[in-house]
């Protein structure tokens, strides 16, 4: 387990951009006509995860500019959390985006929207009710063991 | 698809989300009482305390917390249990991380960390609160089994 420890107020900024991203492209991925955008908006968002799932929410830009611009303006966090959750939650939300992009990209109807609204209420729960959906399931996957 | 339409869609894609996390912020660090609860064996839990094995429960009430991998909500948890175990007599608070115990995990039905059973002293177990808990909710079950 990672030791590095993080501002949990970082990964639920950047939580909160998600979600209007993620709620922009379920609006423009609900219409023929901004249906392109809609996907390109969502394979963005799916490189934007892909950086957090890799390089962990400190080196993300989301983080960046929570270091730069919000956190000097906040006082201290009452206290810092463990790295390795909200990062595992990255790799959740690559999942389920990078799920959107592939199956439209083999032609299965709506998978863009779908992806982003399924991960839009993930990234919502996390920004507006600090619940971690994806270290939730973690678990969950583990005893069904499906990872590991 | 007309921009009312979307929009509407979208009202209920966040009314859906809002739902589900007031339904979350309501339950989660709740205790539920467990009638004819399971009796926790401390050999088979192979819990370890400060360095040294534990082989005791409370004398009045143990906090046994379950946490794991990623899990944002197992250190504050456990800082506040440890702070109520210092300052109730009688009271014990263990960590077991079951990470690599799926047989804990699969025996005492943990779906989620931290997941925390209140066992009496027999090491019976009273109740279950999963996710952090309340803070009424730890003073009511110290209330009810640590008088």
């Amino acid at each position: 387990m990672s030791t590095k420890q993080i501002d949990p107020r970082g990964p639920r900024f950047g939580a909160a951009i998600t979600t209007v991203l993620l709620a922009t492209d379920v609006y423009l991925g609900l219409d023929a006509s901004t249906a392109d955008v809609a996907f390109i908006l969502l394979v963005a968002i799916t490189a934007l995860f892909a950086i957090g799932a890799i390089f962990g929410n400190a080196k993300h830009p989301y983080g960046w500019l929570f270091k730069n611009l919000i956190r000097p303006r906040l006082g201290n966090p009452k206290e810092l959390e463990d790295a390795a959750a909200p990062q595992f939650a990255q790799g959740v939300g690559l999942f389920v985006a990078g799920a959107g992009v592939l199956l439209h990209i083999i032609g299965v109807p709506n998978a863009v929207v779908i992806a982003a609204g399924v991960a839009f209420v993930a990234a919502f729960l996390n920004a507006v009710f600090n619940y971690c959906l994806g270290c939730q399931i973690f678990f969950g996957l583990k005893r069904l063991r499906v990872i590991r | 698809m007309p921009v009312e339409t979307r929009l509407l869609a979208l009202a209920a894609l966040v009314g859906v989300a809002a739902l589900a996390g007031l339904w979350w912020r309501a339950t989660t660090g709740r205790a539920r009482r467990i009638v004819a609860g399971q009796q926790v064996n401390l050999a088979e839990l192979a819990a370890v305390k400060n360095g040294q094995p534990v082989t005791n429960f409370g004398s009045k009430i143990t906090f046994l917390q379950f946490s794991g991998e990623f899990c944002a909500q197992c250190p504050p948890t456990a800082r506040v249990l440890g702070e109520l175990e210092a300052k109730t007599p009688g009271a014990l608070h263990i960590e077991v991380d079951i990470t690599n115990r799926l047989d804990l995990a699969n025996r005492f039905n943990i779906l989620q960390t931290p997941t925390t059973l209140v066992l009496d002293k027999n090491g019976l177990v009273k109740s279950r609160i999963s996710g952090a808990p309340k803070t009424t909710t730890l003073e009511s079950e110290l209330g009810t089994f640590a008088i």
